[in-house]
């Protein structure tokens, strides 16, 4: 399987002293689904961003595709072109995704940039808001929309560049029900598709449900474990470590449970992990 | 301690509300009327159907014009023309005075008084108040501005009221007005209604964990203090969007296009602005003779 990024020892200082990430020694192979887990703060939307090119290692090297990413080989524009069309990066918050006046200059805003031709650039507008039912909200300003339709809108602004690496930064933040079982779905597409998708999160449902890797980061901003979902789930040590799960007391009929608690999921086997108090 | 009900309200004063709330109201009012403005451009009416290219024009057309008339009751003539424009284009004409009134009208006004005085304009006196006596030449020429400035900023406002603001951007990006500059508003706009949204529901916080509105001087304080952070979020934000921009292949130059490709024609509207235009220029020149 060939590598689409290697990273070899990456520390990454926001200024002296504001590490966020720390020795970090890491490659993702190409269509891997990987979910980066770790509480606030440990250091995974930098970590996307220097996958996505928008900030550089202190220390180490990141290589993408083959080639070294860095500050000087984005300069060279057949790279930065070829990377760009390359890697498409979902942001956390889908407000500073909608920097156009509406959703149809949104989604055709990347293709335009990648310079290509109006013709082609419209068909894949209109391909991807039709896969995503999001043709209605063409007109529509970005503060006209709600937050489930700016999260379809965003990740729209991203597929029209038909990207190979999908990075998505807490995809499931803020989404109702209804709209994080549609993005569940779109991830499984893109799955079968055979894109590369690293999500970074500390929803430990979504990573379970669409990556076939998770990799954790501590709160010391190094990985401290990398592996299949099965087996990184089980450290239930580790996670609560790492602050991905908590202890947690709650009460069914007269007996009181305690147990880990993690975001959007209960590892919750009632009977063998009970405690009467 | 389930029990236990509040007291009934036994009348006494009614606190005035606070400057942050009166803020936060003003904020909400402002988020309501951007939103109105969609509301509105949608509405069948006469200036709706124009394309939005020519009514740019015409914005540059009428300005001009108003800034060429010498003659108050042709300027006058102008301000009911766009009242009967407005009428026409399902736009209530009492809402849009309101409108043209707070947002340039008054501010006119309070520039020219002082100009209507012997202090500033030499003349035969009106009314005579010492010092401060009105002057028929002052105030002759206090209400040609007054006008002037309604008339222009009116039929502006019901042009720009009357399309969406994503039709006004395109407009200008055809019009060839730099992509850059058409991209900086489009940003502007969506980030001002994001903060503002923002204060908002700061202020909607703090009010639900107080318990009286507080000082002036304390109020003040808390509005500046937002205003400081909403300062460092914008510039976050700032940086969070160009790296947006950045991870979408941006370099510089904006390139956008436009969703429907705008059949030509819808010039007659364009014609007749001139016409008109030109006709009040030369009724105007004819009177000033």
């Amino acid at each position: 399987m060939n590598a689409d990024f290697v990273l070899s020892g990456v520390r990454h200082e926001y200024r002296k002293g504001a590490e966020a990430l720390s020795g970090i020694d890491l490659t993702i192979g190409c269509g891997e689904q990987v979910a980066v887990l770790g509480a606030n703060g440990s250091g995974k939307s930098t970590l996307l961003k220097m996958l996505d090119g928008l900030v550089f290692p202190t220390a180490g090297t990141v290589t993408a595709f083959g080639q070294p990413l860095t500050e000087d080989s984005l300069e060279h524009a057949d790279f930065r072109r070829e990377f760009r069309s390359r890697v498409g990066f979902v942001f956390q918050d889908a407000d500073v995704q909608m920097f156009c006046s509406n959703a149809f200059e949104e989604l055709a805003f990347g293709p335009l940039q990648l310079g290509l031709p109006e013709e082609e650039v419209r068909e894949r507008v209109e391909e991807v808001a039709r896969n995503l039912r999001i043709e209605r909200l063409f007109d529509r300003p970005p503060y006209a929309l709600s937050g489930g339709e700016k999260k379809r809108v965003a990740i729209g602004s991203v597929l029209t560049m038909r990207p190979h690496v999908l990075l998505l930064d807490e995809p499931t933040n803020a989404l109702d029900p209804r709209s994080q079982v549609w993005l569940l779905d779109l991830l499984g597409e893109l799955k079968a598709a055979g894109h590369t998708v690293v999500i970074a999160t500390h929803d430990l449902s979504i990573a379970e449900e669409m990556a076939d890797r998770l990799v954790v980061l501590s709160e010391e901003h190094v990985v401290v474990a990398d592996g299949s979902p099965a087996a990184v789930l089980a450290q239930r040590e580790l996670l609560l470590q790492v602050n991905l799960i908590h202890e947690h007391a709650h009460r069914h009929g007269g007996v009181t449970h305690v147990h880990e608690h993690g975001h959007h999921s209960h590892a919750h086997e009632h009977g063998a992990s009970e405690s009467d108090d | 301690m389930c029990d236990a009900d509040i007291a009934p309200i036994a009348g006494g004063r009614k606190a005035a509300p606070s400057l942050a709330r009166r803020t936060a109201e003003a904020i909400g009012r402002h988020i309501g009327e951007v939103l109105d403005n969609e509301e509105v451009a949608a509405r069948p009416g006469l200036l709706q159907r124009i394309d939005p290219r020519v009514k740019v024009l015409s914005i540059v057309l009428f300005s001009v014009t108003a800034s060429l008339l010498r003659s108050p009751w042709l300027l006058l003539a102008m301000v009911l023309a766009a009242l009967g424009l407005a009428a026409a284009s399902a736009v209530h004409p009492a809402s849009f005075a309101r409108k043209v009134w707070g947002s340039a009208g008054l501010l006119a006004v309070l520039l020219a008084a002082p100009a209507m005085t012997q202090l500033i304009t030499p003349g035969p006196v009106l009314v005579r108040l010492g010092p401060l006596s009105l002057t028929t030449t002052g105030v002759l020429g206090a209400v040609t501005l007054v006008l002037r400035v309604v008339a222009s900023a009116g039929i502006a406002l019901l042009i720009v009221w009357t399309m969406r603001w994503t039709d006004l951007l395109r407009a200008l990006s055809s019009l060839k007005v730099p992509d850059v500059v058409v991209a900086t508003l489009a940003m502007t706009q969506k980030q001002i209604v994001s903060l503002m949204r923002t204060v908002q529901q700061m202020h909607l916080a703090r009010e639900s964990r107080t318990l009286d509105v507080g000082t002036t001087a304390e109020n003040r304080k808390w509005v500046v203090g937002r205003m400081a952070f909403v300062v460092q979020k914008s510039i976050k934000t700032a940086d969070d969007v160009y790296d947006a921009m950045l991870s979408r292949g941006f370099t510089g130059a904006v390139r956008t296009i436009s969703r429907e490709r705008r059949p030509g024609g819808q010039w007659a509207w364009l014609i007749a602005a001139i016409v008109t235009c030109g006709a009040f220029v030369a009724v105007d020149r004819l009177v000033a003779r």
